[in-house]
């Protein structure tokens, strides 16, 4: 299960590795302003459109493969904060107990109830057009509770063992403890929820960016569908409606089955029942 | 009574997380570039209107007074004018919000229902093929793009096939004809919720049943399911009578931990489907920018997932006696 994540992940990151190439084929095939001068409609697969054209002749292939791109670069980097966010609070909240964690933990249960899709429109109502690295903050701002909690409880039962206190009888400064003795004990934790929150931030992106407000300066694959939707070719051209579609659902299921394999590996219990069962 | 007194103080962590959500509202909708009067009054409103709303919320006033009206009005049930509609706002989302719960936990159940009982029958045949090709299916349901599938789904049923309506919620013509009775309506209704009512399902299907399958294997190694075996008990009994509803707690747990992922989707399938409901309003709203009417289908919302939770955490509580709050 797990390698069939990690081989279709190589698989969309040559994807969007393979994005540069098709503009340097020709301007025609440029994602967003590249118009292929004789077509005016949607058109379905041909030799010279692999995956066939959007309705003013751009080409879909190479809008799937700047959105495998858009899609890597939104996910990771809204994971990474989120997860940085949420280990630094978590840690602070497990080792530095009471009012400190009583504040943080209901800051997290409250973000953590409230839809994230949602708070990111509403922002969008405020700020009017978001671009798509506010989207990305606003993403991280908002999906950090999870990671926090499960950092905090494994903090809770790492700051009673020995080495800690051993650390702290030498003389080291709470600061040192958090980061040198606590941090890499729940490092690898933290980067397992970093897999889970690389699909979610990736949908939201989709999700929002198919209502119509996403960055219109870049090609996703959620705008792909907006397009479709928008310009009323869904009854129509179903193999427009297709790829994008494809994509985000297999781009999800890939992350969700390396993050089960990485689970495995970190919890023992999952790992024995697998070997007996 | 303990149990009383947990929902009394769990009510109250309730209402500040509510102000502190409204408060933050109240300043981005002051801070956020732009003019805060012009969010709350319509442009095309006649000027006597406007001063009459400007009076009702205070937008002639310092902020901190402003503060005040805001949180007044929203308490006597006064959310402001629709932009877009022209009507009050709380009109408006009292008409949507039926809809959107007849269809949301019309989903929720029968996914749940049948996630839970497909759940408990695969994790009892572990590692056989049904249960290889029942978990892939429901782990790709569980991964699909929400509004691709449910323009996947349109496409198919309503504009391929057309069996079903393409979009709303009711046929305008059958409602205004006085001679077609009760039956005839709920019928229409049901004809134009199959499918968005599909799209949730397969979405939720998905996810329920895997978490009750994990949570039904977990069950099946504790000592209780070792002694039912020990007394020569069917095995018919052991799953349904002594593993299930053990192993039905976690799932009760995820309905609230998922509630926030649903109800985006709910709002994505409305969308999709031009089902009238909350969600698709505060889409709608968004676009148009029409800010009251943006703002209470929001705070609506918010209230409505806080007190889902309440409901789900005391749920709990009922269902497994070693809690005690």
């Amino acid at each position: 299960m797990g390698r069939l994540g990690v081989l279709l992940l190589a698989l969309f990151a040559l994807m969007a590795v393979g994005s540069f190439l098709p503009p340097l084929i020709d301007p025609m095939y440029h994602p967003m302003t590249g118009v292929d001068p004789e077509i005016t409609r949607a058109t379905p697969p041909s030799w010279r459109h692999w995956l066939g054209t959007d309705f003013i002749g751009r080409d879909l292939l190479s809008q799937l493969l700047a959105g495998a791109r858009v899609a890597f670069m939104v996910g990771i980097s809204a994971a990474f904060v989120s997860v940085v966010i949420g280990t630094a609070l978590g840690l602070v909240a497990g080792y530095a107990g009471r009012w400190t964690d009583t504040v943080l933990m209901r800051l997290a249960d409250m973000i953590m109830v409230m839809p994230t899709l949602l708070v990111v429109l509403m922002m969008a109502v405020f700020f009017g057009q978001l671009s798509i690295w506010s989207i990305v903050l606003m993403i991280a701002l908002f999906r950090w509770p999870g990671v926090s909690r499960v950092i905090r409880s494994r903090t809770l039962t790492l700051k009673h063992r020995p080495f800690i206190e051993a650390a702290r009888i030498a003389g080291a400064s709470h600061l040192r403890i958090l980061i040198v003795h606590l941090l890499p004990n729940v490092l690898p934790l933290a980067l397992l929820y970093m897999t889970f929150r690389v699909t979610s931030a990736i949908i939201i992106e989709a999700a929002l960016a198919f209502l119509g407000f996403g960055d219109p300066g870049t090609v996703s694959w959620g705008m792909m569908l907006q397009w479709v939707w928008k310009t009323g070719h869904m009854s129509q051209a179903p193999c427009w409606l297709l790829p994008p579609g494809i994509c985000i659902s297999l781009l999800t299921l890939s992350f969700y089955l390396l993050g089960r394999a990485m689970d495995e590996v970190l919890d023992p219990r999952l790992r024995k029942e697998k070997g007996v069962g | 009574m303990t149990l009383f007194r947990y929902i009394l103080r769990r009510l109250a962590e309730i209402i500040v997380i509510f102000l502190i959500i409204q408060t933050v509202l109240f300043f981005l909708f002051h801070l956020a570039p732009g003019d805060p009067v012009a969010r709350m009054v319509d442009p095309n409103m006649a000027p006597e209107e406007e001063t009459a709303l400007i009076r009702e919320w205070g937008l002639d006033q310092p902020l901190g007074t402003q503060y005040l009206y805001f949180l007044r009005n929203f308490y006597s049930g006064r959310f402001g004018v629709s932009f877009h509609y022209g009507a009050p706002v709380a009109e408006i989302i009292g008409h949507r919000l039926p809809n959107t719960v007849l269809l949301f936990t019309t989903a929720v159940v029968l996914s749940a229902l049948v996630g839970v009982r497909v759940g408990k029958y695969v994790a009892w045949q572990k590692h056989s093929h049904v249960d290889m090709v029942v978990t892939m299916a429901a782990l790709v349901c569980h991964t699909l793009f929400l509004p691709w599938i449910a323009m996947l789904i349109l496409w198919f049923f309503a504009f391929k096939v057309g069996w079903f309506p393409v979009t709303g919620m009711i046929s305008p013509e059958l409602w205004s004809n006085p001679a077609s009775g009760g039956l005839m309506k709920a019928l229409d209704v049901l004809h134009h919720m199959a499918l968005p009512l599909l799209t949730l399902f397969l979405i939720h299907f998905g996810s329920f049943l895997l978490v009750m399958r994990g949570s039904m294997r977990d069950v099946l190694t504790e000592d209780f399911i070792f002694t039912a075996r020990a007394k020569g008990l069917p095995e018919r009994v052991i799953r349904d009578r002594h593993a299930a509803p053990n192993a039905a707690l976690p799932v009760v747990t995820y309905v609230g931990l998922s509630m926030a992922f649903s109800i985006n989707g709910g709002a994505l399938t409305e969308t999709v489907f031009s089902w009238p409901g909350i969600g698709r309003e505060l889409v709608f709203a968004v676009s148009n920018n029409d800010y009251p009417l943006a703002l209470g289908c929001f705070l609506l919302i918010a209230w409505v997932v806080l007190m889902a939770n309440l409901i789900i955490d005391t749920l709990y509580a009922c269902l497994d006696p070693r809690i005690c709050y």
